[in-house]
């Protein structure tokens, strides 16, 4: 059989499996031990014990619990109240305003957390309630916090950007830092489809009432600014030694964490029941995410041992003669379709693995060096954007467990449509202007 | 479904109680290497600072880690935090997912079963073992290659070890939804 056909033949049962709804890394793994024992026999049943080896050197990857701890300290202890509260009385009079101060809030939260669960637990137990009570429309709400939520991955700290350099190689700092606009300019077209849809239909995001506004006096307004002290007092604290290079990153993200429970402590927030609840999720949660990357990673040695990106490479370039645009916007498509039907872990550690040597071979016009750090803005909006389409979106069952039964799966389904539309935009924007996303860590770090 | 006649050997039942008791007992422990982990990181960042950098951190967190998700797997399978793609098995009745389940299993038992046996390789490699007559004999300890040069068995070891707990796990889970498909509880 020709390798290609082992690759497809090993891809396609793979999905087929997924179905039947075991345990995702059950089924990675299976097919890759299945596969790398029938093709190189009893040499090739170390390749899942490898694996694990390989992981143990990832080491940017123990941020991954550190973040997972964070988000949940944030979100059990209710830190965020306050923040909202703030958005709250300063955007309440406009149209969308609260849906506006909700993207504006998954901002902050998106620049004290690399992981897009932290905003959306937040969103959802804070947000959600307040705006359906005011009378939101409920697609208008879901598709807002989800959105908004996504934003946390690309946003720096990012933890899919630090999956994102161990594949590619790539320094951490400058991807996020690459990240930085794109992700603000993403919030700002949402901020704009909001301002404008509820200028157009009112009734779909109604200001507060008169006699609201006249309560909120000018001093409550200045005293809830305070409020937005403690995002940029944790952001400093993580990515100042960072930057400056006097910390790790992953020693910046236990500061984080360090810096989150002393919050919470201030507040007297961090109760017994918060402890239990992080501690005990974060390693459910960091569980999940490294067995499935173990036996992705397998996965992702039987496709090396193959040749499978060589083949793919060459099919593309040579046998259907396609430019190195037409390939890029071609394996975008590819990767969006897939995120439609793959878990999203899997999907970082099998696809980028497959998309990333093969961007570095293709001849775009952009300077070699900063050629992987562009596709790395352009892959994690690609997972964003996969995070929120049906059928398998991350978010959208996140959605569904977090909100009240009177929205249904269907609400949530639709409620996305147009914010996908306009993160497509968005990406559409970072291909066509890769500048947006280089200036910054071309000004920060010039070479 | 009605009960049949004869109900699970017990010590079936023996077994899934006694695996669900040692991985939750092992899970949480693993739990609370979370805070080890920070403290590592934080006398790493502090030392690199203050003083001369620490050569131990780097390699003794990634130690840790691994120990952390990997002895913490079985625990979080009872906790169901391992990601199903549910889009069609959500909408199932519970005896028909224990069906499911009951078979699908076995690729998940098939994956840890190869995990086990190139553990049990790289330990062998790990402690130099060569085998004169029955019992094996420790050679040449294998080292990491790195300014601490710790010895790499004892994490291989650990990871054998995680990998054990998890095949045990997934056999329990196995017995339980035969369980469920038989009408009874565990």
């Amino acid at each position: 059989m020709p390798q290609e056909m082992i690759a497809l033949l090993m891809f396609s049962t793979m999905l087929l499996l997924m179905m039947t709804g075991q345990r995702v890394f059950g089924i990675i793994g299976f097919v890759a031990v299945v596969a790398a024992v029938a093709l190189w026999g009893t040499g090739g049943h170390t390749m899942g014990f490898s694996a694990g080896m390989k992981l143990m050197k990832w080491y940017p990857l123990l941020s991954l619990p550190m973040f997972v701890f964070m988000g949940y300290v944030m979100s059990e202890s209710r830190l965020a109240d306050d923040l909202y509260r703030m958005f709250h009385v300063w955007f309440g009079r406009v149209p969308g305003g609260l849906a506006i101060g909700t993207i504006l809030l998954m901002v902050l939260i998106s620049a004290m957390n690399g992981l897009s669960v932290a905003g959306m637990a937040i969103g959802s137990t804070i947000a959600l309630p307040e705006l359906l009570r005011r009378g939101y429309d409920k697609q208008m709400v879901t598709g807002t916090i989800q959105a908004g939520s996504s934003l946390g991955i690309l946003i720096p700290p990012s933890v899919v950007l630090v999956l994102y350099a161990m594949i590619a190689r790539a320094p951490v700092s400058e991807l996020w830092l690459a990240g930085v606009i794109p992700g603000l300019v993403m919030a700002a077209f949402f901020i704009l489809y909001i301002g404008i849809r509820s200028a157009l239909q009112p009734h779909l995001a109604p200001p507060l009432s008169a006699a609201e506004r006249a309560e909120i006096t000018w001093g409550e307004k200045l005293s809830t600014l305070k409020a937005g002290l403690l995002p940029f007092m944790i952001f400093a604290a993580m990515m100042v030694p960072f930057i400056y290079g006097w910390t790790s990153l992953v020693e910046s993200s236990v500061i984080g964490v360090a810096t989150t429970v002393i919050a919470a402590l201030v507040k007297r927030r961090f109760t017994a029941e918060v402890f239990e609840v992080a501690t005990r999720n974060t390693l459910g949660i960091s569980c999940m995410f490294m067995w499935v990357i173990l036996a992705a990673l397998a996965f992702g040695a039987v496709f090396d041992g193959l040749g499978a990106v060589k083949a793919i490479d060459s099919l593309f370039t040579e046998k259907m003669g396609l430019g190195p645009w037409t390939i890029l916007i071609l394996m975008q498509l590819s990767f969006l379709i897939m995120g439609m039907f793959l878990d999203d872990t899997a999907m970082l550690v099998i696809v980028a693995p497959l998309y990333v040597p093969l961007v570095a071979r293709l001849d775009l016009g952009i300077p070699a060096e900063d050629v992987l750090i562009w596709y790395g803005v352009l892959y994690t909006m690609t997972c964003q954007i996969a995070y929120l389409t049906p059928p398998f979106g991350y978010n959208l069952f996140l959605m569904r467990a977090f909100a009240p039964p009177e929205i249904t799966m269907g609400d949530i389904y639709r409620s996305v449509t147009p914010f996908v539309l306009v993160m497509l935009a968005t990406l559409a924007l970072i291909m066509a202007v890769p500048d947006i996303a280089l200036w910054l860590p071309n000004t920060v770090y010039p070479n | 479904m009605t009960p049949l006649a004869r109900p699970l050997p017990r010590p079936l039942i023996g077994f899934v109680r006694f695996t669900d008791r040692l991985n939750y007992g092992v899970g949480r422990f693993a739990m609370y290497l979370l805070f080890v982990l920070m403290a590592i990181l934080m006398w790493s960042s502090i030392s690199k600072v203050f003083f001369n950098p620490s050569l131990w951190t780097l390699e003794m967190t990634q130690f840790v880690m691994v120990a952390y998700y990997i002895l913490g797997g079985p625990y979080a399978m009872q906790m169901g935090a391992h990601v199903r793609m549910d889009l069609f098995y959500a909408k199932q009745s519970v005896t028909r997912q224990a069906a499911w389940d009951a078979f699908t299993v076995f690729a998940l038992i098939f994956y840890i079963a190869v995990l086990i046996w190139g553990a049990v390789d790289s330990l062998g490699y790990s402690l130099g073992l060569t085998w004169d007559g029955f019992w094996p004999e420790i050679g040449r300890l294998e080292r990491s290659a790195t300014a601490w040069r710790p010895y790499l068995w004892p994490i291989k070891l650990v990871m054998l070890i995680g990998f054990v707990l998890m095949l045990m796990q997934a056999i329990s889970a196995l017995i339980r939804d035969i369980a469920t498909l038989r009408g009874e509880v565990i």
